[in-house]
């Protein structure tokens, strides 16, 4: 999983990986991948289709990202963020 | 007596709603599940008695987990809901509101946190909302007390929905959008300076340097503070008053004999010997009471600051990558500070932890290599007087061992490592009286648990030397303790004290007349070999007996190995 199949194709708004975003950019959910805990947890915490996320920080060596969600700051795995995929605004 | 079910998402507020309606004070924490169990109490409404029970914090009544099958239970056997929502977040709240509506009970909704919408820019439009949910609504800010009586009030309102049918998770969803848009306004609003200055702490470049420096600090403060605390207080209190004093009052009615010294030891009012004399109202009261308890003071307060702030959930995400290295992530961060305090919570908070992988080895690394403040206290006691180096040499041993046991563990312990998924809650300034609160009430209760565990242990000691099996244990042990180890055979009393107290454990090396390099292998070997009885109990409930004896299979092992290793770097051979 060293490159993700999707990572070029984000200049005509197709979806990509949360983390191919970097901090300060904004994007729209357009789906949640799976998550140990289930979609559900994703929506207790208002991560949802449509939402529009913006990254506060990512860490080195793949670790967390924070994004925040209207107005709510969330750390969120490497690994559980590559499968919510977004569009860039 | 009609029973009345308090419910809502974790970290809303529910517990402090709780205590306004009751007059029953629970401790509430700012991260989230800190409600393991369910809290009862009962309420005079209208000149009619209720029970209310607070149930656990749960997003959702699908029983997948152990707060949601409580939560579940709960609400088949109340007679009436009041359902706690999070004002600031009513969409992901509405979902758990939206399932309890489903079940039919008699319900009404306390909008909590409502002042906090004004801050946030949330406009919601309480009438609409209530009719489309068609039970009563009540903002309330339990905090400050406002809404409270009115919900009290409207309590015999509570019906049951006719407009809110039961559902599928989907539409239940669709609805949740649907009711969402048409009774909330975000008004749209830029990062204020705070926020900006606030995101620092989780970006890397900046928030490793501040993370390291707020652990710096909070270290000094424990130890400066604690030490301040002993010398102008604690001290003058024991060596000026209370020494004279007792010893002047044993000496009265018994001035010699078993008695004078299983009670004061060999202490007279010319030379008191509080650490040493092993008496009952001597050591055993001045070990916890001045060693002890001006460090766990200054711990429980810099820990409820940082909890209170809202700090700890920053500190998670900067040190989740090298957790996850150790099979753990950033989440366990929490339990192994609340470690640093006491194993018995530290290990019960582990329950965060999603597998079973995760917290066998947060366990394990915790009861190995972190020493409770107790312990930590008497090695800054002893240790101390030689010099900081000796002390900087045990904890850097200990973070060594955390480090590779972990590397180890992570390898051969069967199962999943999940990745972290963490609410970062908003920065908030902390409420002073809250803080001492919290802190006095961790004091009390580690010293309601300390001084009658630390007065049977002095109290054991005693019957042990007085009766001579000190003497033959001595003998027994003292191949592994001299020879492997390069202790004095009477070390053994303290390892035997290890194991009901490791406070009272490190205490006893003192009258031993050993080097710095002796001390230095024995406090090692004290906080790995085996933990205290509290928390072997706690261990043992939460591992399960099969999994408890790996558990201390690798702790005497990784104990015996560290000892001889440490043995023959600072000693030789």
């Amino acid at each position: 999983m060293m490159e993700n199949p999707l990572s070029d194709m984000n200049s005509d708004g197709k979806p990509v990986p949360l983390t191919t975003l970097l901090p300060g950019e904004k994007a729209k959910i357009v789906a949640l991948g799976r998550s140990i805990r289930g979609q559900h947890h994703f929506r207790t915490m208002g991560l949802m289709e449509g939402k529009i996320v913006e990254i506060i920080a990512t860490q080195p060596a793949r670790g967390p990202l924070v994004i925040n969600v209207e107005g709510t700051q969330i750390a969120i795995g490497w690994g559980i963020a590559r499968h919510i995929l977004i569009q860039k605004i | 007596m009609k029973k009345i079910s308090l419910m809502g998402c974790p970290n809303v507020g529910k517990s402090v709603v709780f205590s306004r309606l009751t007059g029953v004070s629970v401790i509430s924490s700012n991260y989230p599940g800190t409600t393991v169990d369910f809290t009862k109490g009962t309420t005079a409404i209208g000149g009619e008695k209720f029970e209310l029970i607070d149930v656990p914090g749960t997003y959702s009544l699908a029983p997948t987990s152990k707060a949601e099958e409580v939560a579940q239970t709960m609400l088949q056997e109340g007679d009436i809901v009041i359902d706690v929502i999070d004002s600031t977040h009513l969409e992901r709240n509405l979902y758990l509101t939206l399932e309890i509506l489903g079940r039919k009970k008699p319900t009404i909704v306390a909008l909590n946190l409502w002042d906090e919408t004004k801050h946030v820019g949330i406009d919601i439009d309480v009438d609409k909302l209530e009719k489309l949910l068609d039970v009563p609504i009540v903002p309330t800010c339990a905090i400050t007390g406002e809404g409270i009586k009115e919900l009290a009030s409207k309590l015999r309102d509570a019906r049951q929905s006719k407009a809110i049918e039961p559902m599928s998770e989907e539409e239940r969803w669709l609805k949740v959008g649907e009711i969402v848009s048409e009774v909330q306004v975000v008004h749209h609003r830029h990062h204020t300076i705070w926020e900006r200055i606030a995101d620092t702490t989780v970006k890397p470049i900046t928030g490793i340097p501040i993370a390291i420096l707020v652990i710096l600090l909070t270290f000094l403060f424990i130890i400066v503070i604690g030490n301040l605390i002993i010398e102008y207080l604690m001290d003058p209190i024991f060596y000026n008053y209370y020494g004279p004093w007792v010893v002047g009052v044993v000496n009265s009615f018994s001035p010699d004999g078993l008695l004078h010294d299983i009670l004061i030891g060999k202490s007279t009012i010319e030379s008191l010997d509080f650490t040493q004399s092993l008496g009952l109202l001597t050591t055993g009261l001045y070990v916890p009471f001045s060693m002890v308890l001006p460090f766990v003071i200054t711990f429980y307060f810099m820990l409820s600051l940082l909890e209170d702030v809202g700090y700890l959930p920053r500190l998670a995400v900067l040190v989740d990558t090298g957790l996850h290295k150790l099979g753990l992530h950033g989440s366990a961060i929490v339990p192994t500070i609340l470690g640093f305090g006491c194993n018995v919570p530290g290990t019960l908070a582990t329950r965060i932890l999603e597998t079973e992988k995760q917290r066998f080895i947060a366990v394990t690394l915790m009861a190995i290599a972190v020493p409770c403040m107790a312990q930590s206290a008497m090695i800054f006691g002893i240790l101390g007087r030689y010099g900081m180096k000796w002390i900087f040499i045990v904890y850097c041993t200990l973070l060594m061992l955390y480090i590779f046991i972990g590397l180890l563990l992570k390898k051969i312990v069967r199962g999943e490592s999940p990745e972290l998924l963490l609410e970062v809650p908003p920065y908030r300034k902390p409420d002073p009286s809250t803080l001492l609160k919290k802190t006095w009430s961790k004091a009390y209760g580690f010293l309601a648990e300390a001084v009658p565990f630390v007065i049977l242990g002095v109290f054991i000691v005693n019957l042990l030397y007085v009766s001579g099996v000190i003497g033959v244990l001595s003998t027994v042990f003292s191949p592994v303790l001299t020879t492997l180890l390069g202790l004095p055979e009477g070390a053994i009393v303290a390892l035997i004290m290890g194991i009901l107290r490791k406070d009272v454990a490190i205490g006893m090396l003192l009258p031993l007349g050993m080097s710095p390099q002796q001390l230095t292998i024995a406090c090692i070997i004290l906080t790995t070999y085996f933990p205290c009885i509290a928390t072997f109990f706690v261990l043992l409930h939460e591992l399960g007996i099969r999994d408890m004896l790996k558990a201390a299979g690798l702790m005497i092992t990784v104990s015996l190995t560290v000892g001889i290793i440490m043995r023959l770097i600072l000693i030789g051979i």
